[in-house]
């Protein structure tokens, strides 16, 4: 004890400590039962007039970069609106909206992950979409489903994302191979495959980030689902999941696929090499082959529905608008919403940004109808699903990703693996 | 202590009222001396000291996504978050990887840089700039670059398990065999966090007095002798800041795992800042900053027990 200085210091500090957490234990006590948040109120309907004013909208990824282009046209329609977009990364996107609702400064609208509505939504940051803004029937029913929590739609489906299979022409030529509609055919068509020369029949993730994307349909194609009818309760212990989980690690277990996770960039090398038969993608893929494969590969490989058991659902994802409360310029953040969901505008932006539209009239158009690839998304689309809008599910789908993992390299049985996933699904519960 | 009683017996008695103005003009000293100190004590306030008392206070209550808006709408719940810490496995499992973390690549970092350092400083004379750029590079690199590249180096057919299999050895998937992953970013990580020591090193070992070497080797030391006898005694405080700040580097193992194998496979990579940052995306605010604290006091401990192990003796 040399400096005596540092005495009342550490009394003063210790001090504001206690003083700061006794304010805060003071002021946080009782939190109310919705959540904090006010219950969700649809405002008043939106007019037809032009839009007036500033709309400030955030975008994520290429969808940023390129919205200003789209944006041009709706500001030659409405002459005395200026949109502002504001070009934020994927990487941060989350954690920006999160701060941004905390501290009160939110734009007008934004671009959302369709598995975030559910987390953002229960702040209480979002409007409900008015009534009569869009048509509800027009959309893909899987894509709707992602704006809405607690029956309360929140924004409007952007654009969509489906997974469909892409496979080896050439290879399954050879093996005189359809390609698979049925769990039976798929398993035939992976060892085919295999059998072609290909060290995986088809490449899967053996778990890691995001690997839920790719077991999830198998339980939705025995008509299976995450939470009971009832939207409170996880079914993980169905035997839909049971069935998912094993005839997903079979095709491991029987040398079907290797376990090793291919990250962007590894995976186009290995299809074009014919290291993987096939394996399973959203549409950006098809323009990223093309790219990469070179003239003499593009009637080397095609896309197909995801095979099948009851049904043949696949996984939807894709990007949603939402408007948020504090929103300055409300009337115009609707107007602004509601033209990029018409047809004509999402047609424009697939030019654009190579983004599906969201709404099922567009597809209608020959740009998609008549292509052999964006035929095949517009059909799987039709029958694709989005998991629950609940907010804990970044962390529910977190311990899928776990679980699957210690099933395909081994680690666990079927049987324990969704046991814990269940038992952890039920104390992170649905956040409602 | 005994500073503070002898020093009023020092001090000579004053009459009243000169002790007055001076203590007045004694106030009005400090009144300027805080105002020159305000704009430093309000930023430290407001941008460091508050948002840390406050995310200590946060780690005591229930504060999820659902309360951004409304931050004092939150319940107490006391220490239900460090104990719920404690009985996720998974947790379990980071803090056991990041000491393995932490006791393998502190000690190798900083053996490999001393002796890197040595090498610069004694033995090699021709190209030394080119050898200290070259080891200095990983540390000024993104990280994000330095994951590209050691991505083509670890992956199943890249460029270590080419080299080995000359040997007619088949290397395992380095980053997706839980067994290998861990020691993969170990070793990476100590490539990247070489360049640092070794400056310190080099200049820690310039600093060493000239005159001690001659005079050991006067009486007949050899070179190994005179490395432990001479070199390291000198260079005690230089491998003290090293070893501290490395730990505390190495505690806050996150860059490595979240650009390579996001904490997988099996959480074999899963760090506590990893873990952190995990809990944080999902929303739940209290229970990342109950864990960030519990990785703020391993640190602290750390570094007390570095200070009492490899600090001055005389002390």
């Amino acid at each position: 004890m040399k400096t005596l200085t540092s005495r009342p210091a550490k009394r003063w500090m210790a001090a504001a400590a206690a003083l700061t957490i006794g304010t805060l234990a003071l002021a946080g006590c009782g939190r109310t039962d919705g959540g904090g948040a006010a219950g969700p109120e649809a405002g008043a309907a939106i007019d037809d007039a032009p839009a007036t004013g500033t709309v400030e909208i955030w975008a994520m990824g290429n969808e940023g970069e390129v919205l200003k282009e789209l944006a041009a046209a709706f500001e030659e329609e409405n002459p005395e609106a200026t949109i502002d977009v504001t070009a934020v990364p994927w990487d941060g996107a989350h954690d920006r909206i999160a701060t941004a609702i905390a501290g009160g400064e939110v734009p007008d609208v934004s671009m959302l992950g369709t598995t975030w509505v559910g987390e953002f939504a229960a702040t209480g940051a979002f409007e409900p979409t008015p009534d009569g803004l869009v048509d509800e029937s027009s959309f893909f029913e899987g894509s709707w489903g992602t704006t809405v929590v607690d029956d309360v739609a929140y924004g409007v489906p952007w654009y969509v994302d489906t997974r469909v299979l892409f496979y080896r022409t050439d290879m399954a030529e050879a093996a005189g191979l359809e390609p698979p509609a049925t769990w039976d055919e798929y398993k035939t068509f992976a060892q085919a495959m295999k059998d072609q020369g290909a060290t995986s029949g088809v490449s899967l993730p053996p778990g890691g980030f995001d690997s839920w994307q790719y077991v999830l349909p198998l339980v939705w194609q025995q008509g299976g689902d995450i939470l009971a009818d009832d939207g409170e309760t996880f079914t993980f212990d169905s035997p839909e999941w049971q069935e998912a989980f094993a005839f997903y690690a079979s095709f491991f277990e029987e040398g079907l696929a290797e376990r090793v996770r291919l990250e962007g960039g590894e995976i186009e090398q290995k299809f074009i090499s014919g290291a993987a038969g096939s394996f399973y993608s959203g549409p950006f893929h098809v323009s990223l082959l093309r790219d990469q494969g070179g003239p003499e590969f593009e009637d080397k490989f095609a896309v197909a529905m995801v095979p099948g058991e009851d049904s043949r659902t696949s996984f939807t994802g894709g990007g949603n608008l939402a408007v948020f409360n504090d929103t300055d310029n409300r009337d115009a953040a609707w107007k602004f919403v509601r033209w990029l969901s018409q047809p004509e505008t999402q047609i424009e932006w697939y030019g654009i940004s190579a983004d599906l539209p969201s709404v099922q009239a567009a597809f209608e158009d020959p740009i998609f109808a008549d292509d052999p690839y964006l035929s095949v998304f517009a059909e799987q689309l039709a029958d694709s699903k989005a998991p629950p809008a609940i907010p804990t599910w970044a962390q529910v789908s977190a311990v899928i990703d776990q679980q699957l993992e210690a099933v395909t390299r081994g680690d666990t049985s079927v049987q324990d693996a969704l046991a814990s996933l269940q038992q952890q699904a039920e104390s992170i519960g649905t956040g409602q | 202590m005994v500073a503070l009683t002898a020093a009023p017996a020092e001090r000579k008695p004053r009459p009243p009222r000169e002790a007055a103005r001076g203590s007045r003009r004694q106030n009005r000293m400090t009144l300027i001396a805080w105002g020159f100190a305000a704009p430093f004590v309000i930023l430290f306030l407001v941008f460091l000291a508050g948002p840390i008392v406050g995310s200590l206070a946060m780690s005591f209550t229930d504060f999820t996504t659902r309360d951004l808006q409304t931050p004092f709408n939150v319940n107490v719940v006391g220490l239900e978050n460090y104990i719920n810490l404690f009985q996720d496995p998974r947790f379990l499992r980071s803090l056991l990887n990041t000491f393995v973390f932490v006791v393998a690549g502190v000690p190798l970092t900083m053996g490999i840089a001393l002796v890197v350092a040595l090498a610069l400083d004694k033995g090699i004379d021709r190209f030394r700039t080119v050898f200290r750029v070259g080891f200095y590079a990983p540390v000024v690199t993104s990280i994000v670059a330095i994951a590209i590249v050691w991505r083509f180096i670890l992956q199943p057919d890249g460029l270590l398990n080419g080299f080995l299999s000359l040997f007619g050895i088949q290397g395992p998937s380095w980053l997706q065999d839980p067994a290998w992953a861990l020691p993969s970013l170990v070793f990476m990580a100590v490539w990247r966090n070489l360049g640092t020591l070794m400056v310190i090193f080099l200049a820690g070992l310039q600093s060493v007095p000239k005159e001690h070497h001659e005079a050991a080797m006067v009486d007949g030391a050899n070179v190994f002798q005179r490395f432990t006898n001479i070199t390291i005694p000198a260079l005690r405080p230089t491998l003290l800041f090293a070893a501290v700040i490395t730990s505390i580097g190495f505690l806050q193992f996150f860059e490595e795992p979240y650009v390579m194998t996001q904490g997988g496979p099996l959480d074999a990579t899963l760090s506590s800042a990893m873990y952190t940052f995990d809990q944080f995306g999902f929303g739940n605010y209290a229970f990342a900053s109950a864990s960030s604290y519990v990785l703020f006091l391993a640190i602290v401990l750390l570094a007390l027990i570095q200070f009492r192990l490899l600090g001055r003796k005389q002390d």
